[in-house]
């Protein structure tokens, strides 16, 4: 089973309680159920009593997680429960025990690919339903437009990252086998992306599936600290919100250094703290950004997390809120009265 | 008594806790069962490792106020249904298991932090608060609770308060029990009720402290004001190794009795210095004991503190200074000895057989519960430190360890070698002037052993228990009260 490849997270999440704290989900729904310690455990159940693998209560906890990665951020020993959870989700598909809402959604994705490029360069932007539900790609549009760069865009399905978390591994290669295809077709030297959860499947998804890529990958951020940018507003101060794929999956420096060429001067969102008591945001404000499609399996639990993330605001009318991730974007805008934009709304800004 | 899942009278008592505090906050699902089935108690996970059924609750509740307590409590006293309450559910001693089934009460809901009070320097808070969450809360507004547990990041404040819990800098800022201003309670009856607003007085007797250590067998805590301190200007730490353990006990009781104020101190044994201390730090400390202490506050007196401290350490015991970095070295790992991987882990067995006594004893303590594991069972190994120094002794923290070949297959057969550890080693330490427990608590692990401690006392407590809880509904069977 997929579950086998992740002996170390079996075994050692499954009755620890360390990352607790940093629950996403559990800290909205209070229940024990939503953390990495009894997905863990109920993973190891089912290992030695496969009819576990038939309780539905027990596939929608899996399913209700919200993928952040920072509990393996956390973890000393950086034991990756996330990883495992997909693997279980893998299982279950395999096994054909995909709750309904779950099938519905897969076919959904599987259903949209018809790949479409416009413009011309060696850079080509990727444009995903949640770029273009948040406009990015016309921001992106203007910031290139100030910066005097020709590009290529290509929109037009789904990359794979939704179908893998799923646990639809084969549909989500066929999907990323298909991208790179039309990605080799436009000619273009590099990709960028401005949703992180696209940029985690195109960086790091072609060597998990043994996919060929013929572009470098670039996250937005990446990509804007190559271009000689003329600042004219300085960004001042303003929070940032780390997106769960560019850290916790990634390490990605690049926000913040974007940030900085911006003049901007970070604040610290919410409250928490490293082990020394140094401000770091070690929770997840996302809304559920790693778990990729949560609103449509589980949007009252996005609302809440939504309203998690509100909570934390010192003032959440007035507080200047930035995001890497479209998606959080959405979210926030849609259950809160946040005053979020994304890293590409504040680059333009800027300029 | 337990309800059948599949009766009406579960349906009945079910839809009387959704009329009383929402659909939303009553669960009955089998994931939640499983999570609340499992604590941080090696008995239920090795349990569940071995493919057995662990007890699960009939119903889960998430209250969201005293009031919505309440309510259950009347619910649960209108049926005779026991309730268990459950924090963060890390308690190593099952204290928080449902072993009769009945209700989980689970208090995360309540973690409304109800004011920060900077001008008596307390803060008030609902008892279900992640403990983490209400430190960096604090921090946040340049205050700290002190409270810095290893259970931080899982344990919510409501399980400190019952189980006695004891932080990192509990030598100068004390257990939890020293920070309590004052208690909001609901009592197994449903009566809500509050201790007096401040701790020192001479009003009566202390309520306050008679729930503290109750292990919800008293009632639930649903609101504390706790003090709070400002952060410190300095925090500094000084580590020394000694060549035995006696010598850097004697130092360590020296430091105390001299009353200086260290926020922190511990002290490894020669065998928990060698084989955990140094893999921790990922260094080598290849012989003799490991002693750290640290003081905080004023930087001026902080500094002057150390000196007084280097001089009894260095003239009068002739340890081996590790200097400051040696003593950071321990500040910034002390949480990573918990993570898997440095702690112990099934399918090893491995219990801590915590206690506390005075510098008189603590030394004969130590020895009688070594010399009891080693000899009866020398399969095992034995380790030990000293977590958390009064003016008057210090706690013992000691851990049996059993290697997955000394562990029996069978689950019974596993458990019955466990509990024979606690039989012996336990009583050891109560025959040397030692308690059963620090700050760990009592639960279902310690239980058995009550008797054995307060001796004629036991019936006072017993006699408490029934004024509170006619019907026995508050977490039967465990702290060697009744079962069901």
């Amino acid at each position: 089973m997929n579950i086998e490849k992740y002996p170390d997270a079996v075994r050692n999440c499954r009755f620890c309680f360390m990352c607790r704290h940093l629950s996403a989900v559990g800290n909205v729904t209070f229940t024990e159920a939503d953390t990495p310690r009894i997905r863990a455990a109920m993973i190891y159940g089912a290992m030695l009593h496969p009819e576990w693998w038939r309780n539905p209560e027990y596939i929608d906890m899996l399913y209700r997680s919200d993928l952040s990665r920072n509990c393996t951020r956390h973890c000393v020993n950086h034991y990756d429960e996330n990883a495992l959870n997909i693997a279980a989700r893998t299982d279950i598909v395999e096994m054909g025990l995909a709750p309904e809402a779950v099938k519905a959604l897969r076919d959904e994705l599987a259903a949209t690919e018809s790949w479409q490029t416009a413009g011309r360069g060696g850079v080509l932007y990727f444009i995903d339903p949640y770029t273009a539900e948040a406009k990015t790609d016309e921001v992106f549009a203007a910031v290139m437009k100030k910066a005097g760069k020709e590009y290529a865009a290509i929109r037009g399905g789904c990359i794979g990252r939704a179908l893998e978390v799923l646990g639809y591994a084969p549909d989500a290669k066929q999907a990323l086998e298909k991208f790179a295809a039309a990605v080799g077709q436009t000619g273009a030297k590099t990709l960028v992306v401005s949703n992180p959860a696209a940029y985690e499947m195109l960086k790091n998804g072609p060597a998990r599936f043994g996919v060929g890529f013929p572009v470098t990958v670039m996250h937005t951020s990446e990509y804007l600290l190559t271009l000689d940018l003329a600042v004219v507003r300085p960004a001042g101060g303003l929070y940032y919100l780390e997106s769960d794929y560019l850290r916790n999956y990634n390490e990605l420096p690049f926000p913040h250094e974007l940030l900085k060429k911006l003049g901007a001067e970070e604040r610290h969102f919410g409250a928490d703290r490293d082990w020394l008591g140094v401000p770091d945001q070690q929770e997840s404000f996302t809304c559920g950004e790693g778990a990729v499609v949560l609103p449509k399996l589980y949007p009252e639990l996005v609302k809440k997390l939504a309203a998690y993330v509100e909570k934390q605001a010192d003032d959440p009318e007035n507080d200047r809120i930035v995001v890497a991730s479209p998606y959080t974007k959405l979210v926030l805008k849609k259950y809160t009265a946040l005053r979020a934009e994304t890293l590409e709304e504040t680059v333009l800004a800027a300029l | 008594m337990p309800v059948a899942k599949n009766s009406y009278m579960y349906e009945m008592i079910r839809t009387e806790l959704t009329d009383a505090i929402g659909a939303e906050y009553v669960c009955t699902c089998d994931d939640d069962r499983l999570g609340h089935s499992i604590d941080y108690y090696w008995i239920p996970e090795m349990w569940h490792d071995r493919g057995m059924e662990t007890p699960k609750p009939d119903f889960i509740v998430h209250p969201g106020s005293a009031e919505d307590v309440s309510k259950i409590m009347k619910i649960a006293n209108q049926y005779h249904i026991p309730v268990t309450p459950w924090g963060g559910g890390s308690g190593s001693q099952g204290g928080a298991l449902p072993v009769y089934e009945g209700i989980i009460l689970d208090t995360k809901r309540m973690n409304r932090i109800v004011r920060i009070d900077k001008q008596a320097l307390t803060v008030t808070c609902q008892t279900g608060i992640i403990a983490r969450h209400l430190e960096w809360q604090c921090n946040k507004q340049g205050v700290s609770t002190m409270h810095l547990p290893a259970s931080i990041a899982c344990a919510t404040i409501g399980g400190f308060l019952a189980h006695r819990g004891t932080g990192v800098l509990s030598t100068k800022y004390g257990k939890i029990e020293d920070m309590v201003m004052s208690l909001e309670v609901v009592t197994p009856t449903g009566e809500i009720i509050r201790t007096l607003p401040v701790p020192r007085h001479a009003s009566g007797p202390d309520l306050t402290m008679l729930f503290l250590g109750s292990e919800g067998t008293l009632g639930v805590i649903t609101e504390v004001t706790l003090k709070i301190h400002p952060m410190p200007e300095a925090r500094e730490f000084r580590a020394y190794v000694f060549p035995d353990f006696h010598t850097a006990m004697s130092a360590g009781a020296e430091l105390m009795r001299s009353r200086l104020q260290p926020c922190a101190m511990r002290l490894y044994d020669e065998t928990e210095t060698l084989t955990y201390v140094s893999r921790v730090f990922g260094k080598t400390l290849d012989k003799g004991a490991y002693l750290v202490f640290g003081f905080d506050g004023k930087k001026d007196i902080v500094d002057l503190q150390m000196k007084y401290a280097r001089q009894i350490m260095e003239e009068q015991f002739h340890g081996e200074d590790y200097g400051s970095q040696g003593g950071m070295d321990w500040w910034k790992n002390k949480y990573k000895f918990f993570y898997p991987g440095f702690m112990f882990h099934i399918p090893q067995a491995f219990g801590t057989l915590d206690t506390v006594a005075t510098f008189s004893d603590i030394e004969n303590v130590y020895w009688a519960m070594k010399n009891t594991v080693r000899e009866n069972f020398p399969q095992a190994r034995f380790i030990g430190h000293f977590s958390h120094w009064y003016e008057w002794g210090c706690m013992l923290y000691a851990r049996f360890i059993f290697e997955e070949k000394d562990v029996p297959k069978d689950p019974r057969e596993a458990a019955a070698l466990y509990n024979r550890v606690w039989d012996l080693a336990i009583r050891a330490a109560i025959a040397n002037g030692g308690v059963i427990n620090e700050h760990h608590g009592v639960g279902l692990k310690l239980g058995r052993y009550m008797k054995d401690l307060y001796g004629p006392a036991m019936p006072v407590l017993e006699g408490i228990k029934k004024q509170f809880d006619p019907n026995n509904i508050m977490n039967p069977g465990k702290m060697g009260f009744k079962g069901l």
